[in-house]
């Protein structure tokens, strides 16, 4: 009997849990290189009332639970910036950063200079190359990233000087969906998954002047949680459905005939 | 229902995105103004259930949990250093600097301000200052009843002295450089001050060194782009309008809760 508002109340626990994603995600619709998170929810089959009397069929109870969120690593749309130091990664790979931590990995390119012209993040870490980090001179001007991630500017006055400043390091992951999410728009990787260098086939290019945007949908957000919304209040309303059921039962059967 | 807190981040967020556009916007036609742009960034996850935690004896484990966000932050209100049109204006003491290099400002009190925003004036004494009067380094004075003042590319001020034909070199103007200029902390007036982040000032010459060159006549317009800051503004208010829809889907969710009990 009691079965009914169990079930419900794992529906809406799980969807209470899906809105939270629902609502992270949409409060991150304007975070460069932010990734969508998804919810994938699961049966959970309970033994119901030991009762073996019952009907093979409804001897089991299915519940809902939530087992896990998922990243989506689709690329966001890249916006044109035109600022030197803004670059997003068309392809499958990570800009490294180097947090007191240890080692993070990014997509959002939105890098500064800090006082000692290195390269970092608006947080300050140190953006990595393929040697350590990557160092400026006060002389520099005219930054150029190629392609595949070179640094090269203009040393000084003469228009000719052509220095290289270092190669951003990009990587790639074999189980991308194992990365960790630890805020500040940066993942980890757990133990046992390395990162890689980007295989010549990916074609991954670095794009200069340019910032990858949020890849949330807002379209499909704002469906997934007006369908969270109406599933709620309908279980809610099965849920009542049942109360009063109950309530007319022990009313009923608890009048005494006069 | 934690997702009203994340919705709120959101909306914060996005308040301070159109704080920001709007500054940009009032201040399209500001000499010397550089564009601001507001950064965001995820918050701290919640692990409710940890990636890689065992599930059995057996050494099985978790290939994905479950991180539940909380929300975003703006991380910094970085200014776009690039280059502004220039405009001409043909009065001879407008001067822009085509390039790196900041003007160097002597501030009331001693210390030193630095602007791109080269509408200078003389005052009465014949120095060249900014529109406040603070005298632009390294305070060079021209003399009366001088005439045709002229400014070249390096900086070198000259004019010619009344009854003469060659000009006189009076000063050059300092231009100063900072490894980091993203890094100056902004005190209005179109002034900017160094910081622990903007690395010390280097100053030298224009023209030298990679420094940008100096034109006469001309000043540097706002880098405000109307049609990116609308299109911005435009993004922000949707996504505005977005999270505060996640807190009435969430105030739903808790008035069905809630009427559940009658």
């Amino acid at each position: 009997m009691e079965n009914a508002l169990l079930l419900g109340l794992s529906r809406q626990i799980a969807l209470d849990r899906e809105l939270e994603v629902v609502a992270n995600n949409i409060a991150n619709i304007g975070t460069t290189g932010y990734k969508a998170d998804g919810s994938v929810f699961e049966e959970f089959l309970s033994p119901t009332a030991l009762n073996g009397q019952f009907p093979a069929a409804h001897r089991r109870l299915s519940l809902v639970h939530d087992r896990a969120t998922w990243h989506d690593f689709r690329s966001g749309p890249i916006l044109q910036t035109g600022n030197p130091l803004d670059v997003a990664i068309n392809g499958d790979a990570f800009f490294v950063v180097q947090t007191p931590r240890g080692e993070r990995y990014t997509r959002n390119g939105a890098f500064q200079l800090d006082a000692d012209g290195r390269l970092v993040t608006s947080e300050g870490y140190a953006v990595q190359g393929d040697g350590g980090s990557i160092q400026f001179q006060v002389n520099d001007s005219k930054i150029v990233i190629s392609d595949d991630g070179t640094i090269r500017v203009r040393e000084g006055a003469d228009p000719k000087s052509d220095a290289q400043r270092g190669k951003l390091r990009l990587v790639r992951f074999d189980q991308v969906a194992r990365l960790k999410k630890d805020g500040a728009s940066l993942f980890t990787a757990p133990n046992g998954l390395t990162p890689q260098a980007p295989l010549a086939t990916q074609k991954v290019r670095v794009v200069q002047g340019a910032l990858e945007q949020s890849n949330v949908r807002g379209v499909a957000e704002m469906s997934r949680m007006i369908e969270i919304t109406r599933t709620y209040t309908h279980i809610a309303g099965l849920l009542q459905q049942h109360g009063d059921m109950r309530r007319n039962a022990i009313d009923k059967l608890a009048e005494v005939p006069a | 229902m934690r997702a009203l807190h994340t919705a709120a981040t959101g909306m914060m967020a996005q308040e301070l995105n159109v704080q920001v556009i709007s500054n940009n916007i009032a201040n399209m036609r500001t000499t010397g103004y550089k564009r601001q742009r507001a950064e965001f960034q995820d918050l701290l996850y919640e692990q409710v259930r940890r990636i890689g935690a065992q599930t059995s004896t057996q050494g099985n484990i978790l290939p994905v949990g479950i991180e539940i966000g909380a929300g975003v932050k703006t991380v910094g209100t970085p200014r776009i250093m690039s280059q502004g049109t220039l405009l001409p204006t043909g009065n001879p003491l407008d001067i822009a600097i085509r390039g790196e290099g900041f003007f160097k400002v002597q501030m009331p009190d001693g210390t030193f301000t630095y602007t791109r925003d080269g509408s200078f004036m003389m005052d009465a004494q014949g120095r060249i200052v900014t529109p406040q009067g603070y005298v632009v380094q390294p305070g060079i004075t021209i003399p009366q009843n001088s005439t045709s003042i002229t400014i070249n590319a390096q900086g070198q001020v000259s004019a010619l002295a009344p009854g003469t034909t060659t000009p006189t070199v009076l000063g050059q103007l300092t231009l100063t450089r900072f490894v980091n200029k993203a890094g100056l902390q902004s005190v209005g007036d179109n002034l900017f001050l160094e910081t622990p982040a903007s690395g010390p000032p280097q100053d030298t010459f224009a023209s030298t060194d990679g420094m940008g060159d100096l034109q006469q006549g001309s000043l540097e317009q706002a880098n405000v782009e109307a049609v990116t800051e609308i299109s911005d503004l435009i993004s922000a208010q949707r996504a505005y309008e977005m999270n505060a829809k996640v807190i009435t889907a969430a105030d739903q969710m808790l008035q069905a809760t809630s009427n559940l009990m009658r």
